[in-house]
């Protein structure tokens, strides 16, 4: 029979390592009295199919509707609700995936809804929605949600402060709308960069070793 | 009457019995309400053997012969044509038996290789119930084994109400254990194999009577939960259950239980909360264990369906390190007295009889029986999801087991798994071992490992047998099989085969 030290057990089967504690054992292996029937189903497969799946299904429909432009173009409102749809899916996705780390979905997050509102305002008759009020606004919104969420609990500053960094960073590019004049009232956007760049000199002011530390970390060579 | 009907009209059916139905309101993809008796035998199980001696049981008790139907109103069980088959084990051990829709036996019988297990899905009969069948079967597959014959004095078509059981059975004694193993050795006494006793209703249903009301709780109360302990982990990959096997001689761990003057119940119940306190309580210092106690004890009956009920043992840590007033009631001794004495206090005739009276009354209600089964399916398992908030863990002892002499011969050990929807242990005695099988929805084993050596740094011979749950695990085995047989039991080589 095999043996863990560390335990101080006996173990029947061909355990490499104990089942109760992770060492390794020793000793000649004696039959398992179980007969370890194969997995039924994995669930950790099925949902990773299930993701991929849906994923690829909206990506599909966004691409065909991009190409094939003028197909679609009797669907009118009911687009709205096809876009509504896959936003929501694609939001509730990104929420469950990134549940572990929120700053980091928070991210994802902006990024996600930002493409869907472009898109969104693009085929419904480009009306400059998205940029004038959708981006700044999920950007000011994000910007605010991680400055409660990292004074609010307990996250190392190593962990968010370069998630708070970039969103910060991202949180400029409405920047870009105001000086190409994309916009049609400018003071979402203003508010948007002015509070990014305050934020961006906190950090660089409070955080700036952490940041530069972190920087090190995941750029190394 | 209904349940009486051996009758050319149709037939025999019973309505399901008071503490059946929440088992099958509360079964769930992760906890099949199966659970399994195992006994290990001197030698490979021979197939041919065994579905002869199953045979052979299988047809004195009529119990076993139900398949469970949806009535309306009800659940009820009805007698069936079909025959068990004695199979080779190729599931994981206590897979879902009931299947809503399928009309199969709610029990099974695999063998793998030294091994015979029954697994009963628990709304046909309870754990005292089934070791009855259990017994009876070892005893034929041991006699034949031995002999070649079927057991004398156990065989064919006697009466069922007779006295024939007696000498055959199992004596379920208290050596072992205090309050919850059986008291009487109703091996002896008749048992009745039939589907129509209630013993639910035969003892607790006098609508006359009235309810004392002092000191019981309300039914449904809304309790508060908080600062219970809730273990939580990685749900295994299929639903299959983490079973860990501790094996160790009787004596050592009895011995360990007298030294701190409790029972053996009381004392494991101890061990497992400060197992789960050694991983870290965070703000839910309560631990809480429901632990089944066996009626029979208490109100004679021969019913081998459920006749059962349970009690809640609790100990609150204290969260506060430096507390000094508190420390000593935190000592490992402290929590095995003070449950000791709520097992004690609980189950007795008198705490018990109230309890259940309560709960029979309100099966009985008018009212409530006009209830559609769905809505009342509905209303059980959230009952049973508010009960389940309140508990960390479960513990079953069926207390020390001694078959016929001709299977206790050939038996080496017994044990008892149980589908489990939280970390659970059952404990069972049988020939100087006793095991404790801990079983899991999770994949982690933490609380095992503490728990074993606990036990392992008192002196106490510990073996483990693990079940193989992850991918990971079982691409282990799957690799160990293409080194070749040399590397391998017999019991790898039967199932390379498959």
């Amino acid at each position: 029979m095999r043996r863990c030290e560390a335990c101080s057990v006996d173990i029947e089967g061909y355990w490499k390592t104990c089942p109760l504690c992770g060492e390794s054992v020793r000793g000649t292996p004696v039959p398992s009295p179980f007969p370890d029937p194969p997995l039924r189903f994995s669930r950790r497969r099925l949902l990773k199919t299930l993701f991929v799946m849906s994923v690829l299904a909206v990506l599909a429909s966004v691409a065909i509707q991009m190409v094939f432009r003028e197909w679609f173009e009797g669907l009118g409102h009911r687009r709205f609700a096809w876009l509504g749809v896959i936003t929501m899916w694609l939001v509730v996705l990104t929420a469950v995936r990134q549940r572990h780390n929120v700053v980091r979905g928070t991210l994802y997050w902006v990024v996600l809804v930002w493409l869907l509102a472009a898109y969104w305002d693009y085929f419904t008759g480009w009306e400059a929605w998205s940029v004038t009020y959708a981006i700044p606004i999920v950007a000011t919104s994000a910007l605010v949600a991680l400055l409660i969420v990292t004074w609010g609990t307990r996250v190392e500053p190593g962990e968010h402060v370069v998630y708070s960094a970039l969103a910060a960073v991202l949180g400029l590019v409405p920047a870009v709308f105001l000086v190409t004049g994309l916009v049609s009232d400018p003071w979402a956007s203003a508010l948007c960069v002015a509070l990014s760049v305050v934020t961006l000199v906190v950090i660089a002011a409070v955080r700036g070793r952490h940041v530069r530390h972190e920087f090190r970390k995941r750029f190394d060579l | 009457m209904k349940g009486d009907l051996h009758t050319a009209r149709g037939r025999a059916w019973v309505r399901l019995d008071n503490a059946s139905n929440i088992f099958l309101a509360a079964r769930s993809d992760y906890d099949s309400k199966v659970f399994r008796f195992s006994a290990e035998m001197d030698r490979e199980v021979d197939q041919a053997l065994l579905q002869h001696a199953l045979d052979h049981t299988y047809d004195r008790y009529p119990l076993y012969h139900a398949v469970l139907r949806r009535g309306i109103f009800w659940y009820y069980l009805q007698d069936s044509d079909l025959r068990p088959v004695a199979a080779e084990e190729d599931l994981y051990t206590c897979a879902p038996i009931y299947q809503p829709g399928r009309r199969n036996l709610l029990f099974r019988v695999v063998h793998h290789g030294r091994r015979i297990s029954l697994e009963v899905f628990h709304a046909l009969s309870d754990g005292t119930g089934a070791l009855w069948f259990f017994t009876d079967l070892l005893e034929a597959y041991a006699t034949l084994r031995a002999t070649g014959e079927l057991p004398a004095g156990n065989g064919g078509d006697e009466d069922e109400s007779g006295g024939e059981g007696a000498g055959a059975g199992a004596r379920v004694g208290n050596g072992v254990d205090v309050g919850v193993g059986e008291r009487a050795g109703e091996g002896d006494q008749p048992r009745d194999r039939d589907l129509t006793r209630d013993s639910f209703a035969e003892y607790f249903f006098e609508p006359t009577k009235p309810l004392a009301t002092r000191g019981a709780p309300p039914l449904l109360e809304r309790r508060s939960w908080r600062g219970v302990f809730r273990p939580r982990g990685t749900r295994t990959p299929d639903h299959r259950m983490r079973v860990v096997e501790l094996a160790m001689p009787s004596k050592q761990v009895i011995q360990l239980a007298r030294a701190e003057g409790v029972s053996l119940t009381a004392y494991l119940t101890a061990l497992f909360f400060e197992s789960f306190r050694a991983g870290g309580l965070g703000n839910t210092p309560t631990l809480a264990a429901s632990v089944p106690v066996n009626l029979r004890q208490f109100f004679p009956s021969t019913s081998a369906r459920n006749f059962f009920a349970t009690i809640r043992l609790t100990h609150t840590y204290s969260t506060n390190e430096g507390d000094g007033e508190r420390a000593g009631e935190d000592d490992f001794g402290a929590v095995c007295r003070s449950l000791e004495a709520q097992l004690r206090a609980g189950a007795n005739p008198d705490a018990l009889e109230q309890k259940v009276r309560r709960l029979v009354r309100l099966e009985r209600n008018l009212a409530l029986r006009l209830v559609p089964r769905p809505v009342k399916d509905a209303f059980l398992r959230q009952m049973s999801r508010a009960n389940n908030r309140g508990l960390s863990v479960a513990i079953t002892n069926l207390g020390l087991v001694k078959f016929p002499d001709v299977a206790e011969a050939q038996v080496r050990r017994t044990l008892l798994h149980v589908a489990a929807v939280r970390p659970q242990f059952a404990l069972i005695s049988q020939g100087g071992v006793t095991t404790i099988s801990f079983s899991s929805p999770f994949v982690e084993t933490d609380h095992v490992r503490e728990f074993a050596r606990f036990l392992t740094e008192r002196g106490v011979t510990v073996t483990v047998a693990a079940t193989r749950v992850t991918e990971g695990e079982l691409a282990e085995v799957a690799r160990a099989g293409e080194h070749g047989p040399a590397e391998r039991g017999p019991a790898e080589v039967t199932r390379a085969a498959v």
